[in-house]
């Protein structure tokens, strides 16, 4: 589903971001990035959404490769590709429902969504989004006054609404409870099953990494440092991520 | 291992000597500068308590002469205060609707290219820094006589105030919803509307109304260079020396403020 091929970066101060970078994530699996700060992780999930250009490599979201893409048409493949943040980035005036509807704005045409709101289906559709996540209750309160973990459940409802293929998590447990964290990370091992996303998630919890990742891709000075199945990875393995920072 | 105190850069005993005695020297002088500038604020406006305490008999009698006033003249002041309110509605109207594109393109986060953002903060700045007074004159002129030069003049005007309000509101509004929508594939105008709007409306409004509050004691005296309203109203009683529709006019004028002052203020308490 997702695939990289040779993914390098260098910002234009001459730090090497990434460098021959390849991991693959299928439909239905959930693939945990760990790695130290500064190792690259968040660049990774930037170029793949292509808030940063790459210097060189392939990203093919199946069969779309994003790196060549520019404009409407990169607007467009973006439809197939969600990201959640740290932080839910929900619009706090707008209602619970709406801000779960805006994920399929870019579905609909521009002067329809503009001057005629939401379409009645959207609407009717993040209902059923906000039950996936056990929001039902809320679809009428104001983002604003929803707490963290909540908050997060209603980004993930509306990465749903956007219909993806492929979701992104930038470390989306990180400004939550040890309860909220271990409730979100169970959601997306849910949502990767039962609507086959291929969902590719930064964390920095190792214990949630074994509790919930297919796979794991360690990241050190932005090159792989392993790429394994959950069972496989060595606490040793893990450890030599955050030491290599700390050196 | 002793532990010596040492004195804090914060104690006033560590900066004895020469600081300490460089800092009184300094505090003196900015006193003296201080109480210099309130003096030749005196002088420069020629200011004569003497004159207003010789002079409180005329004042006197020009009260007396207003009082009671007339309020016979209360039907024929309904359209000048109409057209007062409305002067100030208009204007207001007008500012917003040139002001919202022009702070987008003056907001430092939101502005499609240099040019464009020094070329909106130009005008920005110049129709604020015209006072309004100025305004009406250069509209009185080309117009005509009226309410209608009154309200482009506040109108004008009020394009400066906006836009340099609503493009600070803009520059200080979160960018993490927007950068999600962007990122959800959402086009421009959609992330203007479902992301931008909700977000900044309440601050929008709030500004918009303290600046309808404002423009309605602008039009008042906007009257008095011939931009019609109660202003104009006001002006002619006075130099047919008819002092009791004078008194009764500054009872409306001041019913018409506080009441747009109140209502601006429990609204803009709803929106907050």
């Amino acid at each position: 589903m997702l695939r990289v091929r040779g993914l390098s970066l260098r910002y234009p101060n001459g730090k090497l971001a990434l460098l021959d970078f390849a991991l693959t994530v299928e439909a239905g699996e959930l693939v945990v990035v760990l790695g130290g700060n500064g190792s690259g992780k968040s660049t990774l999930l930037k170029c793949i959404t292509r808030t940063l250009k790459p210097n060189a490599g392939e990203i093919w979201l199946g069969n779309t490769n994003l790196c060549v893409l520019e404009g409407e048409k990169l607007r467009r493949a973006r439809l197939e590709l969600a990201m959640i943040w740290q932080q839910a980035s929900l619009v706090r005036r707008s209602s619970v429902l709406t801000n779960v509807a805006t994920g399929a704005l870019g579905r609909h045409s521009t002067l329809r969504t503009v001057f005629g709101g939401l379409p009645q289906s959207e609407l009717a559709a993040a209902r059923g989004y906000l039950g996936d996540v056990g929001l039902t209750d809320l679809a009428a309160q104001r983002a604003g006054t929803l707490s963290g973990g909540q908050a997060q459940r209603v980004a993930i409802a509306r990465s749903l609404a956007q219909r993806p293929r492929v979701l992104l998590a930038d470390e989306p447990v990180a400004s939550l409870d040890p309860e909220a964290s271990e409730d979100i990370m169970r959601l997306l091992q849910r949502l990767a099953r039962s609507e086959r996303l291929a969902v590719l998630c930064v964390l920095h919890q190792v214990e949630l990494a074994y509790s919930y990742a297919d796979r794991v891709i360690g990241i050190r000075d932005g090159r792989i440092a392993f790429d394994l199945p959950r069972a496989e990875v060595s606490r040793d393995a893990v450890r030599r991520l955050y030491i290599s920072e700390a050196a | 291992m002793s532990v010596v105190a040492r004195p804090q850069a914060t104690d006033p005993r560590a900066g004895g000597g020469w600081g300490s005695a460089l800092t009184i020297a300094m505090r003196c002088v900015l006193i003296l500068i201080g109480i210099g500038v309130a003096i030749q604020t005196f002088i420069v406006v020629e200011a004569r308590p003497q004159d207003l305490i010789t002079g409180i008999h005329g004042m006197a009698d020009l009260i007396w002469r207003a009082i009671p006033p007339d309020f016979s003249k209360l039907p024929a002041a309904f359209w000048p205060t109409l057209q007062t309110v409305d002067i100030a509605l208009f204007g207001t109207l007008v500012g917003i609707i040139i002001a919202l594109p022009l702070a987008l393109l003056a907001a430092a986060n939101m502005t499609p290219s240099r040019f464009a953002y020094y070329a909106a903060r130009g005008i920005i700045g110049f129709t604020r820094a015209v006072p309004d007074l100025v305004w009406a004159l250069l509209f009185v002129t080309a117009v005509g006589l009226g309410p209608f030069p009154g309200g482009l003049a506040l109108g004008v005007h009020s394009v400066g105030m906006l836009g340099r309000l609503f493009a600070e509101t803009i520059e200080q509004m979160d960018m993490a919803p927007i950068h999600a929508l962007q990122l959800t594939g959402a086009r421009r105008l959609q992330v203007f509307g479902h992301g931008i709007i909700p977000t900044i409306l309440p601050s929008l409004l709030g500004i918009s109304l303290y600046r309808l509050d404002e423009n309605i004691r602008s039009s008042l005296v906007l009257g008095f260079v011939g931009a019609g309203g109660i202003g104009f109203q006001l002006l002619t009683a006075m130099n047919l020396f008819q002092y009791q529709e004078v008194s009764l006019l500054l009872i409306i004028i001041f019913v018409v403020v506080l009441t747009a002052e109140r209502i601006s203020a429990a609204l803009r308490e709803r929106l907050a």
